[in-house]
């Protein structure tokens, strides 16, 4: 995977209405083959074009799970160090290699815990020029 | 089109149909879990005391039912994967046995524009060797 981090920032500043930093990132077709084999969820649309053109796919495809991955991953970037609780996602359309695509994600919800904060966020992975591919929530604890 | 989930016996409801058990999760599984997930956060990548999986590990637990004795196996390939809900407990540490217990969660309809839509929500339960919640993983196949 290529990806672009910004610089870190701690979501403790970020407030309701706030947007996370965006996560660019472009997935290449060996780390689609590899996530699978290390999430245990070998099939052939998610290794190679021929094996997602014999489902009906336009070609390879990532599984969903990497998106939960890749949101996982967005609202640690924005909370280094705290703990996701949940990731819900909504799959619109195929994540596919070699396209570049940009995670991003809004503060809907910031409640007082104890010890923390609790942040909820809209989270979104889409196309550079704009198709919406996967669309969800995550809720992240950070302890202050 | 004939509903397809029109003859499933909804007594199945909340029946547990599959229980799977990990082999002791080690730290290599867990650091290519993270590369292949793009991660950059040492937490996540680095041996050690510290070494942590990342949030969406469960996902890897290995099964080998995906739907409950009395329907149809196939049924997954005839649906649209929709989406998935994850809620994340504890963290997953090396040595870790994970236990996976997978029940069909909930039937339901939704009427849009484009007609009838029916969910299945397959719900896989993953808890660690001290009867620790790591994970509650919702699948929603959808089916027009």
């Amino acid at each position: 995977m290529t990806s672009q981090r910004d610089e870190p920032a701690s979501i403790a500043d970020l407030d309701f209405g706030d947007d996370l930093r965006p996560l660019r990132l472009t997935l290449e077709p060996e780390q689609i083959a590899e996530y699978v084999h290390s999430a245990n969820q070998v099939a052939p649309r998610f290794l190679s074009d021929e094996g997602g053109q014999q489902d009906g796919l336009p070609g390879q495809i990532a599984p969903g799970n990497l998106s939960l991955a890749i949101f996982s991953r967005l609202l640690e970037q924005a909370a280094p160090g705290a703990q996701v609780q949940k990731i819900s996602a909504t799959f619109r359309a195929f994540v596919r290699p070699a396209v570049a695509m940009i995670a991003s994600g809004v503060v809907t919800d910031v409640e007082d815990r104890d010890g923390g904060k609790l942040f909820e966020c809209d989270l979104m992975l889409e196309t550079e020029i704009g198709d919406r591919l996967v669309t969800g929530t995550g809720t992240v604890f950070v302890a202050l | 089109m004939a509903d397809p989930l029109a003859d499933i016996d909804r007594a199945l409801l909340g029946q547990v149909f599959e229980q799977s058990i990990s082999k002791p999760v080690t730290a290599e599984q867990m650091i290519r879990y993270a590369q292949a997930c793009g991660e950059t956060d040492p937490r996540y990548l680095e041996d050690g005391p510290d070494l942590v999986a990342n949030p969406t590990f469960a996902v890897t637990l290995r099964r080998e039912k995906f739907v409950p004795e009395g329907v149809p196996r196939d049924l997954i390939y005839r649906g649209m994967d929709a989406g998935k809900d994850v809620e994340i407990g504890v963290h997953v540490r090396p040595g870790d046995v994970l236990t996976g217990v997978s029940t069909l969660h909930d039937i339901y309809e939704k009427t849009g524009r484009s007609g009838k839509l029916t969910f299945l929500v397959l719900r896989l339960v993953v808890e660690n060797q001290r009867g620790e919640m790591v994970a509650v993983i919702d699948q929603k196949m959808m089916f027009r």
